[in-house]
């Protein structure tokens, strides 16, 4: 039986409203259903569970939701424009550069011109930008027009700057390449108040922009002679599609490190739930991304008792099944 | 007798690194007539098209111009251009399962700003130009799960929502069975009448080009052999010369018939014995 579209999408925003107050349940500090809810009513029972609850348990969750619904959106715009439904922002060599970046800052002495804990996201931030500028570099040349292209030319500069990631390494200290290879891997642990602002004003401007200008994305889908037909200019929709995608991947990267696959995964089922236009994938992919990745982030949390692990193993160990079971479905 | 500009061409040729596709084509078209492109494969048709249509081509070389209405093709900005000249590809396949709803409502994007909020009026509009079309029940199937004639009737509906005075079509009837192919020709000769459109598309049959259009333009490894009503200019000596196959032409009273005859012509010669 077909549950019919409006319902899918009420039972899609009661489920991502709920999910984040139940997650904060979770942790290695249990806090009981009667503390979150006092707590949520500004009563926390006492000092100790208003710092878990506050200043621990749900920045964490939000930002769970806000880069897991980031996340999907960069995909799916990168899909759009890119006209393929298998494209993701890891592809673009955008965590790459953030990985280049990271490393660099990491194997640098400290010349203490940023705060102690800031450098190495905005070192990640500019890599992840730096490497969508030259894919789009790669793009603007004549050599690299056609979707299928652009996604090759992004495959080679991710592979070429994990080659550059690893010599820095290489010749770095020991204890750097471990503390970048634990951020690669991705984790929420260190999201603050004060990230979530950073993440949650671009994506505001990204669905407000991408909701408005959804139409036009949605010819690009047709190709670029079919959008061009129709008076939108296919090279300069692919651009700002582009840049919304980096930016959010970038800043999302900068903060929680690698999460695999939420880019690829939630969009694909967003369409086959609630049809394939802009307007409804963007929505979908806000709310059923920050919900995927709320929960993993529990997996994250309590999978392994008295140790958290890596949320990028998680995303990236059902993500990768996905893809396979897609691939099954293609044949 | 004045007649409103229409569609005119001025010694057009395009080569692609130094390989002529167009070799200096100039016709005038009147607003408002059904024009049909005729000649062999490779014959430049589909270049032709691309190029009333103003489209660029990578390391091309061109020459000439193409004017709508006295204004340059080339140069009418993009969004203004497809208010004024619609253009049917061969049938646009997207990777996405976008409905005919959908596909369709895109013709309303020349008449919208780049920050366009949805309007209900927009639904009535794509339903309306479906109802014309024949296709209103079918307006939530799949696109790419439409018929090749659904889908080029759909494509049109998206073309009359763009309200544009040219209509510009590659091969609309292709692999369509005969019922689609006049169904087809039939509405655009319609629409030519009633809204004083004028329509251009490339064509393979003769006959239904002679039935269906008021100018044909017979195209030949990129140069024009003739331009004109079909009455006019069809003869077996140009066709035998284009096509390379004899055949017989008859002018009768309700039109004109072609029929090629591969082997030596057994078919009646006209004023011959009964």
């Amino acid at each position: 039986m077909s549950v019919p579209v409006p319902i899918r999408w009420a039972l899609l925003l009661t489920v991502a409203l709920i999910s984040p107050v139940i997650a904060t349940l979770f942790g290695s500090a249990g806090l009981s259903p009667e503390t979150v809810l006092q707590c949520l009513a500004g009563q926390c029972p006492g000092a100790t569970e208003d710092l878990i609850f506050y200043d621990i348990r749900l920045p964490r969750v939000l930002g769970a939701l806000l880069a897991g619904g980031g996340l999907a959106i960069a995909g799916a715009t990168l899909q759009n424009v890119t006209r393929n439904g298998l494209a993701d922002p890891y592809l673009f060599g955008v965590v790459a550069g953030a990985g280049l970046g990271a490393a660099i800052v990491s194997v640098l002495p400290d010349y203490g011109l940023l705060p102690d804990g800031v450098s190495l996201p905005v070192a990640a931030f500019i890599g992840a930008w730096l490497s969508v500028l030259m894919v789009q570099g790669l793009a603007m040349s004549s050599w690299a027009r056609t979707p299928e292209q652009l996604l090759l030319a992004g495959i080679a500069m991710s592979l070429m700057l994990g080659a550059a990631t690893h010599m820095v390494l290489y010749i770095g200290e020991p204890f750097a390449a471990n503390k970048v290879m634990f951020w690669l891997m991705g984790s929420l642990a260190r999201i603050e108040q004060t990230h979530l602002w950073q993440i949650a004003i671009p994506l505001s401007i990204a669905v407000m922009v991408l909701w408005l200008v959804g139409r036009r994305f949605d010819a690009m889908m047709l190709g670029d002679r079919a959008a061009s037909s129709l008076g939108v200019h296919a090279a300069r929709m692919r651009l700002l599609g582009l840049m919304i995608c980096a930016t959010l991947t970038a800043v999302i990267v900068a903060h929680c490190g690698g999460i695999g696959f939420v880019g690829l995964m939630i969009p694909h089922i967003v369409r086959q739930w609630f049809g394939v236009t802009t307007r409804a994938v963007i929505v979908g992919s806000l709310l059923l991304g920050g919900l995927f990745l709320v929960w993993a982030d529990v997996l994250a949390r309590t999978l392994v008792s008295d140790q958290e692990l890596p949320i990028g193993i998680i995303t990236s160990a059902i993500g990768s099944v996905f893809f396979l079971l897609m691939m099954r479905q293609r044949a | 007798m004045y007649t409103e500009p229409g569609l005119e061409t001025e010694h057009l040729s395009l080569s692609i690194q130094d390989v002529p596709l167009l070799k200096n084509i100039s016709f005038t078209l009147p607003r408002g007539q059904v024009l049909g492109i005729l000649g062999p494969n490779g014959a430049g048709k589909t270049t032709l098209l691309k190029q009333l249509a103003g489209e660029t081509t990578r390391n091309a070389s061109l020459s000439g111009a193409v004017y709508w209405q006295e204004d340059n093709v080339r140069q009418i900005p993009l969004q203004e251009k497809a208010r004024r000249i619609a253009f049917v590809n061969q049938l646009n396949d997207s990777v996405f399962a976008l409905t005919l709803f959908q596909v369709v409502r895109m013709g309303l994007l020349p008449h919208q700003p780049l920050f366009a909020m949805p309007v209900k009026d927009d639904d009535r509009k794509v339903l309306a130009a479906l109802q014309r079309v024949g296709l209103k029940e079918k307006s939530r199937q799949t696109f790419s799960t439409l018929s090749g004639g659904e889908q080029q009737r759909g494509l049109i509906a998206r073309a009359m929502l763009q309200r544009a005075s040219l209509l510009l079509l590659d091969e609309p009837v292709n692999h369509l069975d005969v019922f689609y192919q006049h169904d087809i020709l039939g509405l655009l000769r319609t629409l030519s009448q009633e809204q004083n459109l004028t329509a251009v598309m490339s064509l393979h049959d003769l006959n239904l080009a002679a039935a269906y259009c008021d100018q044909l333009l017979i195209l030949d490894d990129g140069s024009l052999q003739a331009f004109g009503a079909p009455r006019e200019i069809l003869s077996e000596s140009l066709l035998e010369r284009v096509f390379g196959l004899p055949c017989l032409v008859r002018h009768e009273e309700h039109g004109t018939r072609v029929d090629f005859c591969p082997s030596p012509i057994s078919a009646p010669q006209p004023g011959g014995p009964e």
